[in-house]
């Protein structure tokens, strides 16, 4: 009789694992052997087509071409989303597994894994013939190498709305070149019954971007703000936090689309396009779609962020190479991964991403004839600027997350003011430091030049 | 007496048999909770990544309860505690109306407890539309002439919380209803029909007789309800809010996993450690209460 | 009784409504959504459904969930039937410190165990693998499945059992042929609760399961919502599908599952 109570609790034991094991799928895949760029299987998490529309289906045709001319290649591409990007790869890199090929944005998302030890220099198993032909690859330097490879140019120009200029007695051709002219614009707009200005602030990156866009420019470069995370300079001094009035003030004014606080980021940049705002700043890719439905030049007018600040950043352009690709540390096919990313950068991939996305590829080698589109030209002519900053990518990727995304939604969902804000980027700055003393170290040296 | 025998043969001859039928359920537990729960404690220490971790001691603690995103997420879970009355008093009374042998009380019952088995992420999904500023919500009551009633219900920081516990109740209620409807009709008629009989009104036979019968059900379905605010609420802030704007909407689950996101270990094991030991105190005062009501 | 009736029809259109708002957005275009959010689909496409079922791997994802919902909740609530029986009818030594630890373990938010929990399954290289969350939900399945059977045993009859042992029954042939048959309506609602917990478990699923063959269906949701924010509805297409089963399945077996805590609860 004792035995069948033993049965009993062999059975369920035996059922545990049962179950856990009939429901391995694929578990162990074979162990690959040496690092052949012909014969490997490579999974790629990508993120791009909130930046620039078309990009999935880019990276797919694209893939599936790679594929066909590489039989033993096989290519496994997992979308990101845009709020678990940096936290995904993170949880990913703590325990020494996950994708061969990562996406990060540029400059401290790409080399804070790097310093993390995350990730291989790319320049490690890119020629350099092939690297100097990328646009952008200052800002994913570190230590004398390069960690990713930058995949396009997003401007980020001022838009604005001809028929709404006109009907609230504005001249349609002129966008404000001041901040002076654009809260006089403002005014005017709000006055015939046009909400002046649109961004998404649900999620934090509308306030992150004016930080970017406005907020650098008492800057005279960017080894200030550099110095302010590292404490060397105080984050609550005007010259960098000076900012948050001035969106205080939109939201005061009522210059701000009423929901901002309601609505995702993505959302935000809808709304230029789908004319409920007069204003707005959106990425180049954006620019196309709205450009079809506001009628090009006619309807709509690109230029440069108001000039606010008077730092010698004020008037530099926003051309953040966005996403970067790079290849992680325990990946077992960099030579794979490499071979693949620079075929990325091959004539016929950055021909069929500007078709798909209406973006300018990262390389120099893109034929700017290929750009007939008269908007597009003033993109394009803007994304040339010779001074290009996103200060955003200069900042942790956990200070970003946690103070300067969440301090601007203290602004406009109208719960925080702009000292709030400030307190908070201390906070989070000082957080930083102590629960991460590895990073902040390699930021240090790097600051210094390391 | 024959039973006391037999339960005493039982044990003298099987007394082995109920350690083994307990074996599977005790290695399940130690495999998912004791383990990791020695883990999290000795990770409460230190800081860094798992690759170098540092001893920092109680300094994980120190600056988490410095931390006003810490102190938010932790009154905000308070708050929501305000949601269980809400989800019980409204449950009761739904349930109440329909033991008076209404009619259609199946179907209605049906629909009532549909929102408990649709999933949470769908719901809060279309939840996170509905709610918007411009969302159908406010769409409706502007169109109502109740303008002055719309709010913006995710992205107002004083609102946003109070959205989650919405959420919460819409969800919740329909497995109260169920369970006090259950409750109710367990109960002998005969009690009722004396009240009914000595003239008892509606009022009085509901909350006189009725509701006293079925107070250790109402008890046992608020601790699971508090259990339910305090420790399982991390789907409806996440899909709905993300704890935003700010930390606004946030909740010791939500922070939790923000700083395991960051790849702060130190700090979300020792938030971890912290709401291990709220929640083991409510449910030590739970018990109390209820031995000292004289509830088993 | 009118006024009755108003507050339950109340109270059902408020549980409907987004039910419904889910249904008649996923059958709109984006465009006729941005129009009219709030209307009746005027002309309704299966669009959103097809490009949900077609373009992402949302069929596969279900599947996981199932997969893992059954294995999960099966084991638990074997382990918590042997496990409640014997801390009822075999009142073993410490059986009183069990059902205590067992309570308190109900509260422990799985968030407080999800790092260590990571890093062992990342270390036997479980994860990505269905196998780690089953494992995972198994566990922390086991306290309340034990509570609740706990309970409910506690109310069955002594002399059902004191009449079977005199007839010489052993436990284990008063567990199959008395309690269980017995247990049915509590089994299932547990079956039920269970279930649906595992079904729309999130976090857990958000982090072991990271690369989209493994996902889950709630995971893969999460993340269709913040990538496609601007196509509401192509998004609640989705939580459409993920919807469908779970409704269709209550809608043919409703009246189970309300007997069934029914019967838990009031004996």
């Amino acid at each position: 009789m004792a035995r069948k109570h033993v049965l009993v609790a062999l059975g369920a034991a035996l059922a545990v694992g049962a179950a856990v094991f009939a429901s391995s799928a694929s578990s162990r895949s074979a162990r690959a052997t040496a690092d052949d760029p012909n014969n490997a299987s490579l999974t790629y998490w990508y993120w791009g087509e909130p930046d620039a529309p078309g990009a999935d289906n880019w990276l797919k045709k694209q893939v599936a071409l790679y594929e066909k001319a590489h039989p033993k290649v096989k290519i496994t591409v997992v979308t990101q989303s845009t709020d678990t990007l940096t936290s995904a790869f993170t949880t990913a890199a703590q325990t020494k597994s996950g994708p061969d090929i990562a996406t990060q944005w540029a400059t401290l998302p790409v080399l804070t894994p790097a310093w993390n030890g995350a990730s291989v220099p790319i320049s490690d198993y890119v020629p350099a013939s092939e690297i100097k032909n990328w646009i952008g690859t200052a800002e994913n330097m570190s230590g004398g190498k390069l960690w990713a490879m930058p995949q396009y140019l997003l401007g980020i120009p001022f838009v604005w709305n001809k028929a709404m200029f006109k009907k609230a007695g504005l001249d349609p051709s002129k966008g404000p070149k001041t901040w002076a002219e654009f809260l006089a614009d403002a005014k005017k707009l709000k006055a015939a019954g046009i909400t002046p200005f649109g961004m998404g602030n649900k999620d934090g990156y509308g306030g992150a971007w004016f930080f970017s866009l406005i907020g650098k420019q008492n800057l005279d470069s960017i080894d200030e703000l550099k110095a302010a995370m590292i404490g060397k300079a105080k984050f609550s001094d005007p010259k960098f936090s000076g900012f948050y009035q001035a969106l205080a003030d939109l939201k005061m004014k009522g210059y701000l689309n009423s929901d901002v606080a309601s609505i995702s980021f993505t959302q935000g940049l809808q709304l230029f396009g789908q004319k409920k705002v007069a204003m707005s700043w959106v990425t180049d890719g954006n620019v196309a779609a709205a450009s079809k439905v506001l009628g090009g030049t006619k309807g709509m007018g690109v230029g440069a962020i108001p000039i606010w600040g008077k730092g010698k950043l004020a008037t530099s352009y926003d051309t953040t190479q966005s996403s970067s690709a790079f290849i992680t540390k325990w990946s077992k096919h960099p030579k794979a991964a490499a071979q693949f990313l620079t075929f990325l950068h091959s004539q016929q991939a950055l021909k069929a991403w500007y078709k798909a996305t209406g973006v300018f590829p990262a390389d120099k080698r893109f034929p700017a004839s290929l750009v007939t589109d008269p908007i597009a030209k003033q993109q394009l002519a803007l994304d040339k600027s010779p001074v290009s900053v996103w200060p955003e990518n200069f900042v942790p990727p956990q200070v970003d997350g946690n103070a300067d995304l969440v301090a601007g939604t203290l602004i406009t969902s109208g719960s925080g003011s702009p000292a709030d804000a400030v307190a908070l980027w201390e906070r989070e700055l000082k957080k930083w430091k102590s629960q991460h003393p590895d990073e902040f170290r390699a930021y240090t040296k790097w600051v210094s030049g390391g | 007496m024959a039973h006391k025998g037999t339960r005493r043969r039982w044990h003298r001859r099987r007394v082995l048999w109920p350690y083994l039928y307990v074996l599977p359920a005790v290695a399940a537990m130690v495999f998912a909770f004791g383990y990791p729960l020695v883990q999290v404690v000795r990770d409460s220490f230190y800081a860094g990544n798992f690759a170098s971790p540092i001893w920092v001691g109680l300094d994980n603690y120190k600056g988490v309860i410095d931390d006003p995103a810490f102190r938010q997420s932790l009154l905000n879970n308070l708050k929501l505690l305000l949601a269980v009355p809400v989800m019980l008093g409204l449950g009761l009374a739904i349930a109440l109306v329909l033991n008076d042998r209404i009619r259609g009380m199946r179907q209605y019952q049906a629909i009532v407890f549909l929102p408990y088995v649709l999933p949470a992420t769908a719901i809060g999904i279309a939840f996170s539309f509905l709610l918007q500023q411009n969302g159908v919500l406010n769409t409706a009551l502007r169109d109502a002439h109740l303008g002055a009633l719309a709010q913006d219900w995710l992205g107002s920081s004083h609102l946003a919380i109070g959205s989650v516990g919405g959420l919460v109740v819409w969800q919740q209620l329909g497995f109260c209803v169920v369970v006090f409807t259950a409750a109710l009709l367990a109960l002998p008629p005969e009690t009722a029909e004396a009240a009914r009989i000595d003239g008892a009104g509606w009022w009085s036979l509901q909350f006189r007789v009725l509701v006293p019968q079925i107070r250790p059900i109402i008890e046992l379905l608020a601790v699971i309800q508090v259990i339910t605010v305090l420790s399982w609420v991390f789907n409806y802030v996440y899909i709905l809010t993300s704890g935003g704007p700010g930390y606004a909407s946030s909740v010791m689950e939500l922070y939790i996993w923000r700083s395991f996101s960051n790849g702060a270990n130190g700090t979300a094991a020792s938030v971890a450690v912290m709401l291990l030991g709220m929640a083991s105190v409510l449910i030590g005062l739970s018990l109390w209460v209820r031995r000292r009501a004289g509830v088993t | 009784m009118v006024s009755r009736h108003a507050f339950l029809v109340i109270i059902c259109l408020s549980a409907l409504y987004p039910l419904w708002f889910i249904v008649s957005t996923a059958l709109k275009t984006n465009t006729a959504y941005q129009l009219d959010p709030t209307g009746f689909p005027t002309h309704p496409t299966l669009g959103a459904l097809r490009s949900i079922v077609a373009d992402q791997p949302l069929p596969r994802w279900m599947w996981n969930s199932l997969l893992v919902t059954v294995s999960a909740v099966a084991v638990s609530t074997l382990v918590a039937l042997l496990a409640a029986y014997a801390a009822v009818f075999g009142r073993f030594r410490g059986h009183r410190i069990f059902l205590s630890s067992s309570v308190a373990l109900m509260v422990v938010p799985p968030v407080t165990l999800l790092v260590p929990m990571f890093v062992l399954m990342v270390d036997t290289g479980w994860v990505n693998h269905l196998q780690s969350v089953i494992v995972f939900y198994t566990g922390l399945l086991v306290p309340f499945a034990v509570f609740f059977l706990t309970n409910f045993f506690r109310t069955v009859p002594p002399e059902l059992i004191e009449a079977a042992s005199v007839e010489g029954a052993g436990p284990f042939t008063v567990l199959r042929r008395i309690v269980l048959p017995l247990s049915g309506a509590a089994a299932f609602t547990l079956v039920v609760v269970q279930a649906i917990w595992v079904w729309n478990e999130l976090l857990i699923a958000l982090v072991f399961l990271q690369n989209d063959k493994a996902r889950t269906l709630m995971s893969g949701l999460a993340q269709f919502q913040g990538r496609y924010t601007t196509n509401q509805p192509l998004v609640l297409a989705g939580a459409l599908v993920s919807i469908a089963p779970v409704v269709l399945l209550y809608l043919s077996g409703q009246r189970f599952f309300v007997r069934g805590l029914t019967a838990g609860i009031g004996k």
